[in-house]
């Protein structure tokens, strides 16, 4: 082997870390930390409802009682006191792309998100450090009934009864430290209801830019998917890289009715200076489907683990995995389900890639309830070494407490096998292109599951990673 | 006294509302009275038997296999929830952890050591038997070591009498010299109204090899933990564990394979029933060490799940820093399958028959793995019992 292959750098990710400079006349930024005094004063920025600014208090006294997990990545180094939680640009959302401020508009032309607006997507939202620049929907979708909107719009606006009964109730502040965080400090995310029966489909996406230094994003996503109903939304998340921590902690919430099916894909490809401790779950009842495809490329740290109750009878769920561990990344991941339904049935399938000294973790738990019966699941694990300086570690849990379960769970450990690259060297292909092809076969499974633009992105990664430029 | 330790440390912890991390044992009013370890029986020529040794005296004979495990430790960082400092005291890591050894030196528990003299092959059994009558609350500590190119077996039976009340506690560390083999088999068969816990903490050289076999069937209450240090190239460590929990016994186990040493070969294998309302909890834990290249690690776990009211958790991890290994872990949690209780009731054997014949054939399929016949016919009535 050559040494060549054995030295793997970080992806080039020259193009999300172009950083513009936010300046006090066109940004408001909250000073740093997280005190009652700043979150009174969000809640005033944002016209809350009197609801939401005591959400917001009890949050904020639960993250303070709230301890830190001992089972995850070390978090010493992020000190709370010097994040902002709200910076926003002294400019109102847009609902047209010339109207976005000249500097936030050509970061987003960099990432391609206006194009793929316009190629392949029902609509999409922006959101630019903690509110949303940009929201559109296409008419044809609007037409339909889709309401797709952002969060703060909804709050307040004919939708304000429908965001009070499912704000927080799917991820309440006491599930842990970050989601009170969240609930004393969210703003931006989108919301988005897909009526009874229809059926959207082209995606809608939102994207996440976290420009700031020193800055959390704490965005909210609620998305209703009605009984019959069927939705494709995609996320995707990035941030240039500071030498001082920045904190992503979203929240996700996902409500599949009867017989609806709604798939979540996610790229998330945040700096290496983030610490992304994101909370995402759905609901899903009777005969509904939820399907989960992340790929987690950046970060510092991570701690993702989109969970899944499956609470109607004959729901099903499916998650789709990949993890690119490399320099410097503690990236903590995987996926949760509850069986509470009978004849439930889920799949887990992920792989993971530790490399250049990173590491990354794949942590699960499968829960089957009492009345779950009929139940079954399946977990499959695969990890992958590129060198002997990283680390790849498996982590699955499951509580089973029925008999009538069918539980199968797997995972591998290894190495690109020698043989492999000798048979495809054998065959014309240099060593580098040998491994790249053997690591894109690792993680062609998840990549068929992604639309195409990202799946042709994600391999672009791969390549970048074997080749070592 | 009442005793009260956190035993049985995941080795990597994860979220807490699994309640797996680890377990506590929390007794009160025990009065332990015996710690001395029974005298060990059939013991063959060149296997040398030493009562009443120290911890200090014991410390001695890991400690070059202690100086080996510091040498090999890169200072590279652990994974998430990294539980292995808790237990650095000990004097090799056992599956347990350090209080099951904090209580044995508070009880003043003195270990018996039995040594296979180097090249000395003894193929018949070595046997230590407990046998509790009601009230009796024991502890014991053996030691087995077996010098270069040796073998022994020891096998180690616990029982009592029926409905006997009582503890009984073993901590058992193991010593395989280079190429050298020790076989150790352990089969419980205490009364349900009994809590037990049984500590195995190993330690395997250049091309030697360390066997376990467990029958877990009886006892109230049982704790379970054995870690396996891989020290050295070539080394191997084999486990096969077969469990019948009924009623509401309890039974928690941590398994560790550490693999340091190059070419090192752990296989791990669980079988267990569990009916009524049964509760079990495995952890298995196969952790590849910076160095530990050319190494291969499988652990596989099936569990027939014949009650709706039982529970049973696991947590199958796999931890690695070594690029060139080839880990698995697999898991199969479930019922009869519909398929094998069709095929025994076309051939006229009713359901009910028919679980307590797959029971017997899954016990006995790790039972037959004892090289003594007579032990095989009492795990054999001990089923027919229960069932």
């Amino acid at each position: 082997m050559s040494d060549n292959n054995k030295t793997v750098v970080d992806i080039d990710r020259s193009v999300y870390d172009i950083k513009d400079v936010e300046n006090e006349q066109d940004f408001y930024r909250m000073e740093d930390g997280f005190t009652e005094d700043i979150v009174r004063k969000i809640s005033e920025e944002k016209h809350d409802p009197e609801w939401m600014k005591e959400f917001r208090l009890n949050s904020l006294k639960l993250y303070n009682e709230l301890e830190m997990p001992d089972w995850g990545p070390d978090t010493d180094e992020l000190d709370m006191n010097l994040i902002s939680s709200y910076v926003r640009s002294k400019t109102d959302m847009k609902g047209k792309w010339e109207d976005v401020p000249e500097d936030i508009k050509n970061t987003f032309e960099r990432l391609g998100i206006p194009e793929a607006e316009r190629e392949s997507l029902a609509g999409v939202g922006a959101q630019y450090d903690s509110e949303l620049v940009y929201h559109n929907v296409k008419d044809e979708v609007a037409d339909q009934g889709v309401v797709y909107t952002d969060m703060e719009s909804a709050l307040t606006g004919e939708y304000a009864d429908m965001v009070h009964e499912y704000f927080m109730k799917l991820v309440p502040p006491t599930d842990h430290k970050y989601a009170a965080l969240h609930g004393a400090v969210w703003s931006g995310g989108s919301f988005v209801y897909v009526p009874k029966g229809v059926k959207v489909d082209i995606p809608l996406q939102s994207y996440f830019r976290l420009n700031a230094a020193g800055a959390g994003q704490f965005e909210h996503t609620l998305i209703i998917v009605d009984e019959g109903a069927d939705l494709h939304f995609i996320e995707g998340c990035s941030a240039p890289k500071y030498n001082v921590a920045n904190l992503h902690a979203g929240c996700v919430e996902l409500f599949v009715k009867k017989n609806a099916r709604l798939r979540y894909s996610t790229i998330e490809n945040w700096s290496k200076n983030m610490y992304n401790l994101n909370t995402k779950r759905a609901l899903v009842e009777e005969g509904a489907r939820m399907e989960w495809v992340s790929g987690s490329f950046g970060s510092h740290t991570s701690y993702l683990y989109p969970m899944t109750i499956l609470k109607g009878d004959h729901s099903t769920m499916e998650y789709t995995g990949i993890t690119f561990a490399g320099k410097g990344q503690n990236l903590d991941t995987g996926a949760k389900v509850v069986h509470q339904g009978k004849y439930t049935s889920s799949l887990i399938s992920t792989k993971s890639i530790s490399k250049s000294g990173g590491i990354g973790t794949y942590r699960s738990s499968v829960i089957i309830n009492k009345e779950a019966k009929h139940a079954k699941t399946s977990v499959s694990c695969d990890s992958l070494m590129l060198d002997s300086i990283s680390r790849a570690d498996t982590i699955p849990g499951m509580d089973i407490r029925t008999d009538d379960a069918d539980v199968g769970h797997e995972a591998k450990i290894g190495r690109i096998s020698d043989e492999a690259v000798f048979y495809l060297m054998s065959r014309g292909l240099s060593e580098e292109d040998a491994r790249a092809m053997i690591v894109s076969g690792f993680a062609n499974p998840v990549s068929k599951e992604l639309p195409l633009e990202y799946a042709v992105e994600m391999n672009n990664l791969i390549k970048l990673e074997m080749s070592g430029g | 006294m009442d005793l009260k330790m956190k035993v049985n440390h995941l080795p990597a912890l994860t979220y807490r509302f699994l309640k797996s991390n680890d377990s506590e044992i929390d007794l009160k009013d025990i009065n332990i009275e015996d710690t001395v370890s029974p005298d060990p029986e059939d013991v063959p020529s060149g296997v040398t038997v030493e009562k009443n040794v120290s911890e200090a005296d014991v410390a001695k004979l890991f400690q070059a296999a202690k100086d080996k495990i510091k040498s090999k430790d890169k200072g590279l960082a652990g994974p998430n929830g990294d539980t292995f400092p808790l237990n650095k005291g000990q004097i090799i890591r056992s599956g347990m952890g350090i209080e099951v050894d904090n209580l044995m030196d508070e009880m003043k528990v003195l270990s018996t050591v039995i040594t296979a003299g180097e090249g000395v092959k003894a193929t018949e059994p070595i046997h230590i038997r407990y046998s509790l009558a009601d009230g009796d609350c024991t502890l014991g500590r053996q030691v087995i070591c077996a010098k270069k190119d040796s073998e022994i077996t020891v096998i180690m039976e616990y029982d009592s009498e029926a409905e006997a009340n009582g503890l009984l506690g073993i901590s058992t560390r193991l010593l395989a010299e280079e190429g050298a083999k020790i076989n150790l088999i352990k089969v419980q068969m205490l009364s349900e109204k009994q809590v037990h816990f049984d500590d195995i903490g190993g330690v395997v050289d250049d091309r030697a090899d360390i066997d376990v076999i467990t029958m877990q069937l009886g006892a109230g209450k049982t704790w379970h933990g054995c870690c396996v240090n891989l020290l050295g190239k070539n080394s191997v460590f084999n486990n096969h564990t077969g469990y019948l929990c009924r009623h509401e016994q309890t039974y928690d186990m941590n398994y560790i394979a550490d693999q340091y040493g190059e070419k090192t070969e752990s296989n791990m294998v669980f079988r267990g029933v569990l009916l009524d309302k049964a509760e079990k909890t495995f952890r298995g834990t196969l952790d590849f060490k910076a160095g530990s290249s050319g190494s291969v690690g499988d652990e596989q776990e099936d569990t027939l799940l014949l009650s709706p009211d039982v529970i049973n958790r696991t947590v199958p991890v796999i931890l690695c820093q070594e690029e060139d290994v080839d880990g698995r872990h697999g898991a199969t949690i479930g019922q009869l399958g519909d398929d094998t209780l069709f095929y025994m009731q076309s051939r006229g054997i009713d359901e009910d028959s028919a679980k307590k014949l797959m029971i017997r054939a899954r016990m006995e399929s790790i039972a037959r793995m004892i090289p003594d016949e007579a032990i095989i016919v009492r795990i054999q009535q001990f089923i027919r019992t229960i069932l």
